[in-house]
Formats: structure tokens, sequence, C-alpha cells
């Protein structure tokens, strides 16, 4: 019988810092109706919040003891995530995540990409989403460094996908 | 020919290995059919009509004897003996099983073959001019280029999944031979002081939405080449339409920005890009160029084909067949003494293209015996010996007939250029080998063949325009009207400005490139051959010399006297079916 990996398997499915570890991030999702500005999550550690969110309240959130992290959809402006001047400042962000509605939306990888190469993040950043075992290969290449698997892929089998190929062309992309 | 160095076996022994694992995956079920959907096509395996159709990488299609011969085995062990090429310079087998594929993959790479991203929404395998490297009209050779560029598309983490699928052509000579104007990109290889770089064409294509390519860069020095192609990769990816398969293709973005708006933010990336790792240096390209096997011609041969002219003349003369096949199927080469020599696979009865395995045994010798072991896959579906020696053409043409590859149309209307159609393929709207075979049958007398001179004839099965069509003088697309297949027919489409070498810039058109016509509604499968002689008759009747081609005639008078005389033909004046609005 070949072993099949339970799509509801308990066990962490984040892979950080080269490990497996326990996702404790909670996403704050304001309320559609209401301008986001005004509407902040509590002062407590985990929270991630969409961008409209960090745009109407970056110097409230920046005060919060606890940094938040930004959530960046596929087509998110990156003008919106830097100040006025056009820079993004590191302070009071937790951690970027880009997330992947579908793991052929390939979006997310150029953004990585101009995060780390036009804005200079030198911060956490991560995929979240339709992460796959087969696709974590790519992202770390092009500027991601932690990684949220999927349900029902073997995250002990995506922490290996990171030596697939042990050889590659791109010169402006390091190794994972 | 390209010799992989270890990074580059390393690199596709790799991508096997992982093949192998995703294949198991899904077989175990955990990966799910549309998890896995894109992984296959990936590595060019789709799902078809009577089983998984995977096609192989031929890389700017040069073919070395030694992986025809493995294509050869693989066709007898996992397919039905046969394999077919394709339009985009490919080989594809019909019928392997899904379990085998991954061995299929590990026999190839022991021959430096592949199939990465021979399909899927990624960059797919550059093509070029199937005379790279040989014709005597080139200004800079194309074949180092293309593999810098197969190298650098390969596995690209960031251009792994694009809108849509992503084609790069380029040419080097004077007569685009790539049609670099219907391509996602097409790069036009030229010399400005001295200095070698590239005219970039971007968003030409078939399909739905027929388009010749703009213009957007009238010179990329050769170092910048790669960061460039990143650029307008980067812009591609982040805002080319993703709601939508049939428009998100590059050339809807780079209409709905115009193409100065679309070349004005590919300045803006570039700049991030531009100088970056991915620069060129000369020490790289000299590295990938000393990888290739250059041919090493004997300068005794021009001599030798001197000593043979009076010998091979009279052969000509006494010989029809042999004169014809001079004419049509041997080309001139830049080296003195030799000839590229094209095996045509469109003899009338075989599907254009198809290859038997008994065939590709024979031909992988006769380029080890008549060449440097070396092949090149065209466009159009055949096969070519690059470096032949003129002195020994006669005895290559007597093992030609005997194996049924010397049939002398390359360049004539039964040279056709046809998808597998609704034989096959599971897009398919309309069968198209069954029409080309009866289009070749009626064309069959090689005096009238010969009269009617140089046409593209293209067959598609569907929209999706797999067999070029658009870029056919002639071109017939296969559409679904209640069930029943009907026939389309488009007049005055071009690959490229064959007439008009290197395309002035000022005109912008990718390559002298255009897009056929529809003449008016579309025909019931039977009479396509009728349309077609009614078309060559009306171009007979007006051309002003035998040196007018059907194209030119086109050019010169439009559609609508052939559109007149098709339609008031008895023959061809069944009921009709309304005409498709596939342009919109």
């Amino acid at each position: 019988m070949p072993e099949v990996y339970a799509h509801d398997a308990p066990g962490p499915h984040l892979i950080r810092g080269g490990a497996l570890q326990q996702d404790t991030a909670r996403r704050f999702t304001p309320e559609p109706e209401v301008p986001a500005e005004g509407q902040l999550p509590d002062d407590q550690p985990g929270w991630i919040v969409p961008l409209k969110t960090w745009k109407s309240s970056r110097a409230a959130l920046r005060r919060h003891r606890h940094p938040v992290a930004i959530l960046l959809e596929p087509d998110a402006d990156l003008r919106e995530l830097a100040d006025d001047d056009g820079k993004l400042d590191p302070q009071g962000i937790a951690f970027i995540a880009i997330d992947f509605p579908v793991y052929t939306d390939g979006r997310g990888y150029s953004l990585a990409q101009l995060l780390r190469k036009r804005y200079g993040w030198k911060g956490e950043l991560r995929a979240v989403g339709d992460v796959m075992i087969d696709t974590i290969h790519y992202q770390a290449r092009v500027g991601f460094d932690s990684f949220l698997v999927k349900p029902g892929h073997d995250p002990h089998k995506a922490l290996n996908a990171f030596k697939t190929f042990t050889v590659h062309y791109q010169k402006s992309y390091p190794a994972p | 020919m390209y010799v992989y160095d270890p990074v580059d076996q390393q690199l596709v022994e790799e991508r096997v290995a992982q093949f192998r694992d995703q294949t198991r995956r899904f077989l175990d079920g955990q990966l799910s059919e549309d998890e896995f959907r894109t992984l296959r096509l990936q590595n060019g395996l789709y799902i078809q009509r009577h089983a998984p159709m995977l096609r192989i990488a031929i890389p700017y299609g040069m073919l070395a004897s030694r992986q025809l011969r493995t294509l050869a085995h693989i066709a007898r062990k996992w397919d039905r003996g046969y394999g077919h090429f394709s339009t985009r310079q490919n080989m594809q087998f019909n019928w392997p099983r899904l379990e085998d594929v991954p061995d299929i993959l590990a026999e190839l790479a022991t021959v430096q073959m592949h199939s990465i991203q021979t399909s899927g929404n990624c960059i797919r395998n550059t093509t070029t001019d199937h005379f790279a490297g040989v014709a005597p009209d080139e200004l800079v050779n194309p074949l180092v280029w293309c593999e810098i560029i197969r190298q650098w598309s390969t596995l690209h983490p960031e251009f792994a999944f694009l809108p849509r699928k992503f084609k790069i052509a380029v040419s080097g000579a004077v007569q685009d031979r790539a049609a670099v104007g219907v391509h996602d990109i097409g790069l036009q290889a030229v010399e400005r002081d001295g200095e070698v770089g590239f005219r970039v064409w971007v968003g030409g294509g078939l399909g739905r939405t027929p388009i010749t390519g703009k213009l957007i860069k009238p010179f990329v020095a050769w170092a910048d080449l790669l960061t460039y192609l990143q650029a307008v990769l980067r812009v591609y990816n982040l805002h080319g339409r993703r709601d939508n398969k049939f428009k998100a293709r590059i050339k809807i973005l780079v209409k709905e920005l115009t193409p100065e708006v679309f070349a004005e933010q590919v300045e803006e990336q570039w700049q991030l890009t531009r100088g970056g790792p991915d620069t060129l240096t000369q020490a790289f390209v000299d590295e990938i160029a000393g990888r290739f096997t250059w041919p090493q011609y004997d300068p005794a041969a021009a001599q030798q084909a001197a000593q043979a002219e009076t010998e091979q003349a009279a052969l000509a003369a006494a010989d029809k067949r042999y004169a014809r096949w001079l004419r049509t199927n041997v080309h001139a080469h830049r080296q003195p003494g030799y000839a590229a020599v094209t095996l045509s696979l469109k003899p009338t009865g075989s599907p254009p293209g198809d290859i038997t395995a008994d065939q590709m045994d024979a031909v992988a010798a006769l380029a080890d015996e008549y060449g440097f072991g070396e092949m090149r896959v065209s466009h159009e579906q055949n096969l070519i010996l690059p470096d032949v020696r003129r002195a020994r053409l006669p005895e290559l043409w007597r093992k030609l007939e005997a194996l049924n590859l010397a049939t002398p149309n390359i360049g004539l209307l039964t040279n056709i250029i046809a998808c597998p159609g609704g034989d096959f393929c599971a897009l398919a709207n309309a069968v198209s080998i069954p029409v080309a075979e009866a289009i070749q049958r009626r064309f069959d007398d090689l005096d009238y063949l010969f009269e009617i001179g140089e046409l593209d004839l293209n067959i598609s099965g569907c929209i999706n325009s797999c067999g070029h069509h658009h870029v056919g003088h002639i071109g017939i697309l296969g559409v679904d009207k209640a069930g029943e297949e009907w026939y389309q027919v488009t007049l005055g489409g071009r690959q490229s400005g064959a007439a008009h070498p290197l395309p002035d810039l000022e005109s912008l058109n990718g390559g002298g490139a255009a897009i056929g016509r529809i003449i008016g509604p579309s025909f019931a499968r039977d009479q396509v051959p009728d349309v077609v002689e009614r078309l060559i008759r009306t171009y007979l009747a007006l051309r002003d010399s035998e040196e007018e081609r059907f194209i030119d005639v086109v050019d010169r008078v439009g559609i609508d006297p052939f559109k007149r005389d098709v339609y008031a033909d008895p023959a061809v004046a069944r009921p009709a079916q309304p005409q498709e609005a596939v342009h919109a």
C-alpha cells in the first residue's frame, strides 16, 4: 500500500528557517462595508493584515507593541506598501506574505523579486495559499524564505524539495 | 551540435527524478488531477484523444544522429513505431502510457534530450531558422544565442507560471525563416557598428487573435539580451490577463497598453535588471560556443563538386525527378562545395511530419554518412541534412528515393503544414490529415505542381492554429458547425516578408509577416480540393509571368478575384455555411 499523506494530518506545516514549525499567524479581515481606516486588530502577536489595512493605518500599526505581517494578493500594487517617499520602511512589519490563490498564478514570483530587488526588503517573505511540494523550489529562488505548505502536501517532503535541483542556469536568482 | 556539460546533464536528470516522483504521487492519489495537470504539461505531457501525447523538445530544431536513433527506439518500445514532427521543431509521440513516461524521459536524458517546457504556460522551446549556421544569407549565427536563451529559460524560477504560453523565435539571416513576426518575442540578430545585437518584436502570434509583432526595441546589445528578456517577461507576468484564457497572451497586453506604453514599462523594469548578474560576458558566450561541435568542412569539397558537375548535369537532364529534387530540396550553403538537403516528410498519403522508426534509423545513418551526424527539424515539419557535399548529391538522392524521403515538393503546394487534427488531438474541431491528403492527391501531377510554383498551404484543425493556417499563402481552418466539420479558407498570409528582405524598421511590422484574410463562407470537407484547385486556376490566369508567385498575385490584386471565382464555380457553389466570426 503506498503511503498517502492524509489531507487533514496534524502537525506543523510552516517551513521557516529551514525547519518545520506550527503556524500561529491569524488573518485580520476588516469589515468590507466599513472603510479600512480605523479598523485595526488588537495589539496581540500573530496578526496578518491585508495591504489596504496597512496602507490606511500604517502609523497606528507601527505604534503596536507587536508588529503585524502584511498579506499581499497577486494583484497588489507595491507602491501602496511603501511610504510616501517611495521607500519601504521595515519598521513595524513582522513579515510580508504573498498569497498564491492557485499555484498557476505566477504573479507572486515577480512581486517577490520586486520586493527584494527594488524595495530592498530584507525581512521574512512568506509564500501562503496554494503552496506545493512542487513550487517551493522556485519560490525559494525568487526570494521567499518561509512557506506555508498547503493541506494534502507532506511538509517533510516539501522540506526536501529545496534539493530537487542542485544546479541552475539563471544567475540573478540564488540557489535555495 | 551543442554538447551538454555536467551541469546541463545534472539538470535534466534531476528533472527526470522530479517528474518520476510527481507521476508516482499522482498515481498514488497524493496529487489531484488539477494539481498534476500543469506539472505534467510543463513536461510536455497532454492527455489526448487516444492516450497521453508526449512532446519532446528539439531545441532550436538541432538534432544529432544518436538522438534520432534514441527517438526511434522510444517509438518502437513505448509507442507505435512512429513519431510526428510538430510545427515548433519538436517531436510528438501519440501513444505512450502515463506510467512509462518517466522511463522515456530517463532514456531521453541519456542522449541529452528532455521534454522540459514543451507545453504549459511557460517559456517554450526557442525556435530558429532551419538553415541556421549554414545559410549563405546569414548575418549572425543564431545557434549560440538560442542555446543561451534555452538555458536561461529552462526552469526559470520567476516565469514558470505565466498567464499563457510564451514562444521566442530567433532569426539571424537576411530572409526570415524563423517567422519572428508571429511569436510572443521575435528576435532578429543584426550587426551595428560591428557589434551583434537584436531587434525585438513583441506580441505577434496566431491562434484566435492573429496579429503580427510590434517592434519595441530596434537594438539590444548582445550583452543585455537576457536582462532585456527578463524585463519583458516580468511586465507580462505581472500584468498579462489571467481572467480569460483567450485574452491571456502577451499580444493582448501589448495591444491594450499600446506598444509604446508596453515598451516604456519594459524600459522601467529593465533599469532594475540591466547590468545585473544575467548580463552576458564574452567569456560566457565563448564558453557556450565552445561546447558546440562545429562542422569541419573539407576545403577540397568545392573542387570535387566542380569535377562532378558535368556528370550531375547529365543526370539532371536524363532524370526529371532528380532535376526536380535538385531544384526544390537542395539549398544553397555558405561553404563552397556543400549544400543543405531537405528530406520531405510530405509524400502523398502520409500524415505531414510523420516519420517511422525505420526511417529515423535510416536518416540517422545518412546524417553520419553525408554530414557531421547532425540534422535540423524545420517548422515546415521536414528534416534537413545541413552539410552534404555537392559531389555526393546523386548517391544521397537515390538512397532518399528508396526511403520515400525525396518527394520534390519543398516550397510547393503539397509541402503542406498540418497539425495532427481531429484524428489525434482532443482540441481539434475537424480533421487535418485527411484534408491534406486529399489536396496532395489532387495535385499529384508534378509538372502541374512545378508550374504552380512556390506556395505555402497550411491546415489547422482548430483555431489554436498549430498548423499555422493564418500565415499560409492559402490557409485552411477546420471549424465546427452544429457538430459538423467545415473548413474556412484564407488567402494572403505569409510567415515573413520573403519578397522584402530585412523588413525596414519604419514599417514596424514583425519580419514582414502577414495574416491571411478569410475569403467567405466555409466549405464541406470534400469541397476543399475543388476550392484549392479553383484558387490555383484563378492565380494561373492572373499571373503576369511564371516569376510572379501566388502570394505576389494576391498582394497585387487582392482576394476579390479569387473569391468571385470560387463562389461562382458550380463545383463549389453548394450551400455553404455562414461566415465564422473567429477573428473577433
